[in-house]
Order: C-alpha cells, then sequence, then structure tokens
C-alpha cells in the first residue's frame, strides 16, 4: 500500500472552518522548487459533511468547527476505512487519547506544526506507517487508564522525553541509543496503542503494515496474529 | 469535612444521650422514689421494691457512665436489658395485686428511659428499643391475664401507660436521631458552600487574570494591524515573528481549560509571559487538568532549572509538563546559550531529577518527579 503512494501525489481532504488555515495548508502544500509536492488537497469544506465521498488518501480534521467538538464523529469516519489526521489546536492527552482510540491515525497539534512535519505525518498515515506527534507521545505516555497498553520503561521513556525534548537526536542522546533504536521504542508504542482498545480497520490496517516490516511479532500481541492472517481490501 | 462531621455527630450524640440520662434521673428520684416511699402500704414487699429501685439506679449508672465516656451505650446490653426488665417485675410482683397498674407501679413507665440510655448509639437502636418496650408492655400485659385485672379503668390505664410511654421515649430518641442527622447535614452542607466560594472566587481570579491578559494579546495584535495597514511588509521577519507570537499567546488563552489554579502552572503562566515581554516567541501546550499533589519542596526543585532556561531564552522557548498520577515532568527547550548546565542528572534533595542537554543551539532542561 505504501508503494503504491509513491507513484502519485497522497491526496487530502480538509475539513476546516478557517479560511485563514485552509490558505497555510494549501500554500504548504502548494511545494516550492522544481520537484512536485508528494501531497495534494484535493477537497476542503467546512463541515465534514462537505468532503464526505471525496477520494482522499487522508482527511484532515480540524476538530473545533465553528464552535462544536465533532470528537464523536471521528469513530464514524474511521470505521468506514477512511484514515484521519486530527490538526487542533485542543492537545490536551484525553482529547488526543479520544481520538486515536476512535481510530485516528494521528494528531497533528497546530501549536507546533510545520510544513515539514505535517507532510511527513501526512505520509507516514498515507502508507499505513506508525506516526507519532509530540502530542500523541504524550497522551500515550501518560495513558493510566484500566485498558491502556503495556509499554515498557524504555518505549514511555521515549515518548515522554519526545514529547519534552527537541527532537529524536537529543532523545537518543538523553537514553544512550541510537535514533533508530528511539524511533523503533516510540513507533512500537504506537503500534501496541493500536492494537488495544476497540477495533477499527485504520488500526488494522497500521498493524498489518508493522507486521509485514517487523516492527513487531505477531506472537507479540495476540491480536496481532489474526489481523495479519486477513487479507485487507485492496492488498493484493 | 469528616473529621468535622464526626465531631458535630459525636457532640450531638453525646449531649442528647446525656439528655436521656437526666430524663431518667430525675423520673427515677422524682417519681419513682416518691411512690416508693409514699405507697409504702401499696406494697406486699416494699423492700424488694426498694431493692428494684436501687437495682435501676446501679443499671442506670453503668449505662451513664459508658455514655459519659463513649456517647454510646455499653457494649454488652443484652444482660443489662434483661436486668431492667427483672426490675419491672420485680415490682409488679412486690405490689399488692389489686395495686396493679396503680400509682405505686412505678417500674414499667421508667425501664423505658434505662432502655433509650443502653441502645444509644447502637446501629440497630430502632429494633432494639422497640423489641423491649414490647417486652416491657407484654410483661406487663401477662401480669394483668395473672392477676385477672381486666376491668375498663385497669385497661384504659394500661393503654394511656403504654402509648404514652412509648411516645415518649421512641419519640424522644427518634428526635433526637433526627437532629443528629440534620446537623451532619448541614455541616456538610455548610462545607459544600464553602467550597462552592472558594471555587467561585478561584474561578472570578482565574478569569480576571484571562481577562488582563486579553487585553494585553489584544494590545498587541491591535498594534500589529495598525502596522499592517500603515504598510508594514507581512513578508518581513520580525512582523511574522511578532505575528506568531501573538498567534501562540492567543491560541494558548483560548485552549486553557483549568478552574482552579495550580500553582506550578500559575508559577510557569508567569514566567511565560515574563519572557513573552521580552519578545521570547514561546510555544506551550496545554498543561492539563490533573496534576497529582506534590510534596514539600518538590514544585520548587521541578521549577527551578526550567525556569532559569526559559528566564535566559534569547529569541524561543519550549514549555511543557507532563503528569501522571506519581508524576511530573517539567521541561524547557530554548536558545539560552549561557545557561550552565551539568553533564551528569543532577539529584535534589526531594528526589526531583534534572537533566541538561545541549543541541543545535539549543538547551534542553528536564526536571522529573516520581512519586512512590
Amino acid at each position: 500500500m505504501g508503494q503504491q503512494h509513491l507513484a502519485r501525489p497522497v491526496t487530502v481532504a480538509l475539513v476546516e472552518d478557517h479560511q485563514v488555515v485552509v490558505d497555510g495548508v494549501r500554500s504548504w502544500f502548494a511545494g516550492s522548487g522544481p520537484s512536485p509536492s508528494p501531497v495534494e488537497l484535493v477537497v476542503q469544506g467546512p463541515t465534514i459533511e462537505s468532503v464526505l465521498g471525496a477520494d482522499a488518501d487522508v482527511l484532515l480534521l480540524d476538530l473545533n468547527l465553528n464552535g462544536t467538538m465533532v470528537i464523536d464523529r471521528v469513530a464514524e469516519l474511521c470505521q468506514g476505512g477512511q484514515r484521519v489526521i486530527v490538526f487542533s489546536e485542543h492537545e490536551e492527552p484525553e482529547i488526543v487519547r479520544a481520538v486515536l482510540d476512535a481510530g485516528a491515525s494521528a494528531f497533528i497539534g497546530k501549536g507546533r506544526a510545520t510544513r515539514d512535519s505535517c507532510v511527513e505525518t501526512i505520509l507516514e498515515v498515507a502508507a499505513d506507517r506508525p506516526s507519532v506527534t509530540p502530542p500523541m507521545a504524550q497522551a500515550i505516555a501518560t495513558d493510566e487508564r484500566p485498558h491502556r497498553p503495556q509499554l515498557s520503561d524504555k518505549e514511555r521513556a521515549a515518548l515522554l522525553f519526545w514529547f519534552q525534548s527537541m527532537s529524536k537526536a537529543s532523545v537518543a542522546a538523553r537514553m544512550g541509543i541510537k535514533e533508530r533504536t528511539v524511533r523503533q521504542y516510540i513507533d512500537r508504542a504506537r503500534v501496541k496503542y493500536a492494537a488495544a482498545g476497540r477495533p477499527a480497520p485504520t488500526k488494522e490496517k497500521l498493524l498489518i503494515c508493522a507486521i509485514q516490516d517487523g516492527l513487531i511479532q505477531p506472537d507479540e500481541v495476540g491480536v496481532y496474529t489474526s489481523l495479519a492472517a486477513k487479507s485487507p481490501p485492496g492488498q493484493s | 469535612m469528616t473529621e468535622e462531621i464526626e465531631q458535630v455527630a459525636q457532640r450531638y450524640a453525646r449531649f442528647t444521650a446525656l439528655g436521656a440520662a437526666t430524663i431518667a434521673a430525675v423520673w427515677h428520684l422524682g417519681y419513682d422514689l416518691t411512690v416508693t416511699i409514699t405507697g409504702w402500704s401499696t406494697f406486699r414487699w416494699p423492700w424488694l421494691s426498694v431493692a428494684a429501685w436501687v437495682a435501676y439506679s446501679a443499671i442506670f449508672v453503668v449505662a451513664l457512665l459508658s455514655l459519659l465516656r463513649t456517647s454510646r451505650g455499653p457494649a454488652r446490653i443484652r444482660e443489662l436489658a434483661l436486668a431492667t426488665l427483672a426490675v419491672d417485675v420485680a415490682v409488679i410482683v412486690s405490689l399488692r395485686p389489686e395495686e396493679l397498674i396503680g400509682i405505686s407501679d412505678w417500674a414499667w413507665g421508667s425501664v423505658g428511659w434505662i432502655a433509650i440510655m443502653l441502645v444509644w448509639g447502637r446501629p440497630r437502636w430502632k429494633t432494639e428499643l422497640i423489641a423491649f418496650l414490647a417486652a416491657n408492655a407484654g410483661i406487663m400485659l401477662v401480669a394483668m391475664v395473672v392477676t385477672g385485672t381486666f376491668d375498663r379503668v385497669s385497661i384504659s390505664k394500661y393503654l394511656v401507660v403504654i402509648a404514652g410511654g412509648v411516645t415518649m421515649q421512641l419519640g424522644y430518641t427518634w428526635g433526637c436521631h433526627i437532629l443528629r442527622a440534620r446537623a451532619e447535614d448541614a455541616v456538610v452542607l455548610a462545607r459544600r458552600l464553602a467550597a462552592d466560594d472558594a471555587l467561585r472566587e478561584s474561578a472570578q481570579r482565574i478569569h480576571t487574570d484571562r481577562l488582563r491578559r486579553y487585553a494585553a494579546i489584544r494590545d498587541v495584535a491591535e498594534d500589529l494591524l495598525h502596522q499592517l495597514a500603515d504598510g508594514a511588509d507581512p513578508g518581513d521577519p520580525r512582523v511574522r515573528d511578532d505575528c506568531t507570537a501573538g498567534a501562540l499567546r492567543l491560541r494558548r488563552l483560548i485552549t486553557e481549560r483549568e478552574d482552579v489554579p495550580d500553582e506550578l502552572v500559575s508559577t510557569l503562566r508567569e514566567r511565560i509571559e515574563a519572557a513573552e515581554r521580552r519578545k521570547v516567541m514561546v510555544t506551550a501546550p496545554p498543561f492539563g487538568d490533573y496534576l497529582p499533589g506534590l510534596p514539600d519542596g518538590v514544585r520548587e526543585d521541578l521549577l527551578r532549572a526550567p525556569i532559569r532556561a526559559l528566564d535566559g531564552a534569547r529569541s524561543r522557548a519550549r514549555v511543557t509538563v507532563s503528569a501522571m498520577s506519581t508524576m511530573v515532568s517539567v521541561a524547557v527547550v530554548a536558545d539560552n546559550d549561557d545557561l550552565p548546565i551539568s553533564a551528569t542528572p543532577v539529584q535534589e534533595p526531594s528526589g526531583v531529577v534534572v537533566t541538561y542537554q545541549r543541541q543545535g543551539g539549543e538547551v534542553w532542561v528536564n526536571s522529573i518527579w516520581q512519586g512512590p
């Protein structure tokens, strides 16, 4: 699935009720220089309904639309197989956890989003690879709910340091490990998180991809085995 | 608050119990003793009645001592209750049969007050008191059957004394119980009102503070808009930085949600504002609502190093707080070139561990407290 996106730009639908943000995102995706942008905004609107039915790889969703929080709409979008990236200033851990539980693939905090980090997250999500932004790292690391996934101490530390530091390289230096290992800890934590809680097609895709990439073994978490055995729709 | 309610409950239990004891004592001295002496000739065995009066007094003293010590009746009441009923029987037996239910038959109207003292403060006081009063009424009924006292006047007397005694004794106990329950409710209500007042006051303080900060941001935004209207170049990095800084402050204000001021968060906000006044661009994701209570000295140790990093930031800083039920982590990433750093983690006396790291022109200062 990841390879097919390399041939063409990843298509994005944007739900955002502030024109200034729409213009900003559009300018991010417009690309600069000779090489074409890897991301293309194909449709945008101020409500979820205004973009429903659009054939986009990823839906970028503002949580607060005309003064109404639409957290409870995330689950229905994800159940329909839509990859959703929440794009919001409401970075509180409980809100981030709520949308991840509902099946959102990622959460981008508006407060610190840059073009590069946003595009990187979209590409990872479109390829069903684990993507962990700083707000997600905090939300996953500080989860104390009874059904939370069991993270190792290093996975939790990597997530917390990633949220609070300046880069993954600094986390690696702090933990005395390679940056690649830091990424592995963070990604594994994300995959474990996807395996916990209620199932969603978006989470299944992430888990299958994680097993295929060898990020996690099928027998590490029971649920993975059955999911890996399935042939997902559209996958040869 | 629980302690206060307990205190109120105990105070009410103690003084209402002493009220019951006073009634029993006055009744026993004023009526029981008087009719025993003045009605000496109505007794077959007057000394048995006197012995019963003394036994009643002894049980009274035992119950009174328990009430004075614990505001509750004695721990083992069965024997004492049976002894009290025995007093009742003894007085009936000591009387001439025709004097049954007469004025000298003092015990069956009095023993209920002893029963009140015995069951005071017990969880099943209602059942136990009703059982005792029923036994008392039963004993008299049996005595009436045995002596054949079934004339209209005797039956009327029986009913009047039973109704009057039960009403007074059960009514007093019930009333005291209600009084105590209402007193406890009043304490709970008073505490709730005080808590609501405190919450309202703190919410008002937060609201006032937000209005003040909003006014400050509005002034900045107004100034920026004037500059743009007067021809300032939006592409100018200085103008863009000012716009970004204003947007960051506004966004932080919008996403603040806490209603109760947390000292750690308040201190951080204060220092963030100070940094912003120095034109430092500060990003700070929401600090969250649920910071755990911290032991003495931890907050100061958590804040000291990160605030030093923030205070010395040249142009940008990022402030984050992460918390769990037994962990709080405060971090600042800033372009602070002058901050002296330690290559190894610094262990503070409170248990807070502070780590420093420099990378790419920025310093990362992170203090973590792990609770037990």
